[in-house]
């Protein structure tokens, strides 16, 4: 009566879902949370997956250590993004310019800056055609469940997004860093005269959001196959979408959002054509802003 | 007894405006010291040279015997000078029991891998502390509400304790009176007193004249950068400069 094919493509678009959600999950964290504008994550992710290329090449380790060296690579990114498009324009702190959103919004333009030369710089060097990575690492073993197929990546993906997402709530509420991120987010300036370290947490928040954006590309990449150096703006623009459906400041929002997203693109390939997809993901976002303008989980960020 | 600060000639000039022009005063322990001037005399100048929010052109600032020059506002914070401000600034989306433990956390150390894989015992520290904080401006019951549910005078009670959770050894509050009415304001007045009163040095910059002479043991006057008076209430009250300072007439 339910032809297993639907099934087949609600299972394919929630593991699109989930590939999303991966990368919106550390995207979140540094825009969303962080409250700071950063159009890089997604160049962050192809570093990730290159240096995953590079890692392969070389040494062919395991999976976990193939993803764990990803990660602290990333995290040395996102230290290195901060430094050169973020600290820049921290450097006046006075009242005017905390209050300036020209301030505040021009590392809108600096990141964005990093992540055209971070993206030209991987074309120089490797091309701009796919690279493929090593068959035998790839993670697209067909593991057969009933009538659908899935792959071991799919199951791989899904529990590291559940990771990534339990234990950055994990952080942001039940530890002292997490408080101090959430305060540096609310009140740079509140936080600073209580003996909060604002640069250092700053630059943790980065350091920790990268390393995920790096995992994720990395993972990505090996579910794939191939990666290229533009790969990651696709991505980064769904991850964006999904946050902002999400509510901003919300990771499970976000997290939820994605999943919606990578669902009802396959639900469009399906039953449209694949080339109504991403016009059904646009749709979502400009419906959730027209009918939820704080988001479908936003908080309400209020401002005093 | 020497002072817990010592603010040396200390200068701070904006290109061509002396916002603070060779203002030397001290506070010692335990003191309450109001700070008063007329709008734009270097009140908040003076304030963000102390806490190390602006550098000065020149002078120094000694905080416990200690030349604070260079440091942060964040480490100037952890030696024990906190300060509430003017303009509220709270975490609202954070619950009033979060606000307060921020200023805990910021006093006890945050170190990455401490926070995260830190005793049980800090944790239990931290938390302590800001109970103790909650209790002492009376707001443990509403520990759990968002900060941006709170009245406007309890906000400024809960900004109070986030500051008092830093067991701080000279807290700085910055018109603390605006916004409020009569009666809290007097019970604002109270409460300073009562902190006063276990030890806790404050300095207190407000408009509310009656605020200001009424509970300080000292008041300093500020015009156009520099330093007019420094002495009791009643003296200052008295003084021909700061008449003219305030009604703009010869005395």
């Amino acid at each position: 009566m339910f032809d297993p094919y639907y099934l087949q493509q609600l299972a394919i678009g929630l593991s699109q879902g989930v590939i999303y959600a991966l990368m919106a999950i550390g995207f979140t964290l540094i825009f969303g949370v962080l409250n700071v504008v950063n159009f890089a994550h997604g160049e962050i992710y192809t570093l990730g997956a290159f240096v995953g290329l590079l890692v392969i090449t070389a040494l062919a380790p395991p999976l976990l250590v193939v993803v764990l060296v990803v990660a602290a690579v990333g995290a040395a990114f996102g230290v290195g993004l901060e430094r050169i498009a973020f600290k820049p324009f921290r450097r006046f702190s006075d009242e005017a310019s905390l209050k300036s959103r020209a301030m505040r919004e021009s590392t809108l333009m600096s990141s964005l800056a990093v992540s055209i030369v971070a993206r030209e710089g991987l074309e120089l060097a490797f091309g701009s055609q796919m690279q493929t990575l090593p068959f035998d690492q790839l993670i697209n073993k067909p593991i057969a469940l009933g009538p659908i197929t899935i792959v071991t990546g799919d199951v791989i993906i899904f529990a590291v997004a559940a990771v990534m997402l339990i234990g950055l709530q994990w952080l942001l509420t039940r530890t002292r860093v997490g408080l101090a991120i959430r305060a540096v987010s609310a009140n740079p300036l509140g936080a600073k005269y209580v003996g909060i370290d604002t640069d250092r947490t700053i630059i943790l928040t980065f350091a920790i959001g990268s390393m995920m954006g790096a995992a994720a590309g990395v993972l990505v990449g090996l579910y794939y196959g191939a990666i290229f150096p533009a790969m990651g703006f696709v991505p980064g623009i769904k991850a964006f979408v999904a946050m902002v459906m999400g509510g901003l400041s919300s990771i499970p929002g976000a997290v939820i959002c994605a999943l919606l997203l990578g669902l009802s693109e396959g639900l469009a390939t399906t039953f449209i054509s694949s080339n109504w997809a991403d016009m059904v993901a646009y749709g979502f976002l400009i419906v959730t802003l027209i009918f939820f303008p704080q988001g479908l989980f936003g908080a309400g960020r209020e401002r005093v | 007894m020497s002072a817990l600060i010592e603010i040396d000639h200390l200068t701070r000039r904006f290109g061509g405006l002396l916002a603070v022009d060779d203002v030397s005063t001290a506070v010692a322990p335990g003191e309450l010291v109001g700070l008063i001037g007329p709008n734009g005399a270097g009140k908040t100048t003076l304030f963000n040279l102390i806490s190390g929010f602006t550098p000065p052109t020149s002078g120094t600032v000694r905080f416990k015997g200690e030349a604070i020059r260079g440091l942060k506002p964040h480490q100037i914070a952890g030696r024990g000078l906190s300060r509430t401000f003017q303009n509220l600034r709270i975490f609202p989306n954070m619950s009033v029991f979060d606000n307060v433990s921020v200023g805990a956390v910021g006093a006890m150390g945050q170190s990455a891998l401490g926070a995260v894989f830190g005793g049980r015992r800090r944790s239990d520290a931290i938390t302590a502390r800001t109970f103790e904080a909650l209790e002492r401006v009376g707001l443990t019951a509403q520990a759990h509400e968002l900060a941006a549910n709170l009245s406007y005078g309890r906000r400024k009670y809960l900004e109070i304790a986030r500051a008092l959770a830093m067991k701080p050894d000279l807290l700085i509050l910055d018109e603390p009176a605006a916004g409020l009415d009569d009666s809290e304001t007097a019970e604002l007045a109270r409460f300073i007193r009562t902190l006063n009163g276990e030890g806790l040095a404050i300095m207190l910059v407000e408009h509310d004249m009656n605020l200001v002479m009424g509970i300080c043991s000292r008041v300093v006057v500020l015009a156009s950068g520099r330093k007019i008076a420094d002495a009791a209430p009643a003296e200052v009250r008295a003084d021909p400069a700061v008449l003219e300072a305030y009604l703009g007439v010869e005395a």
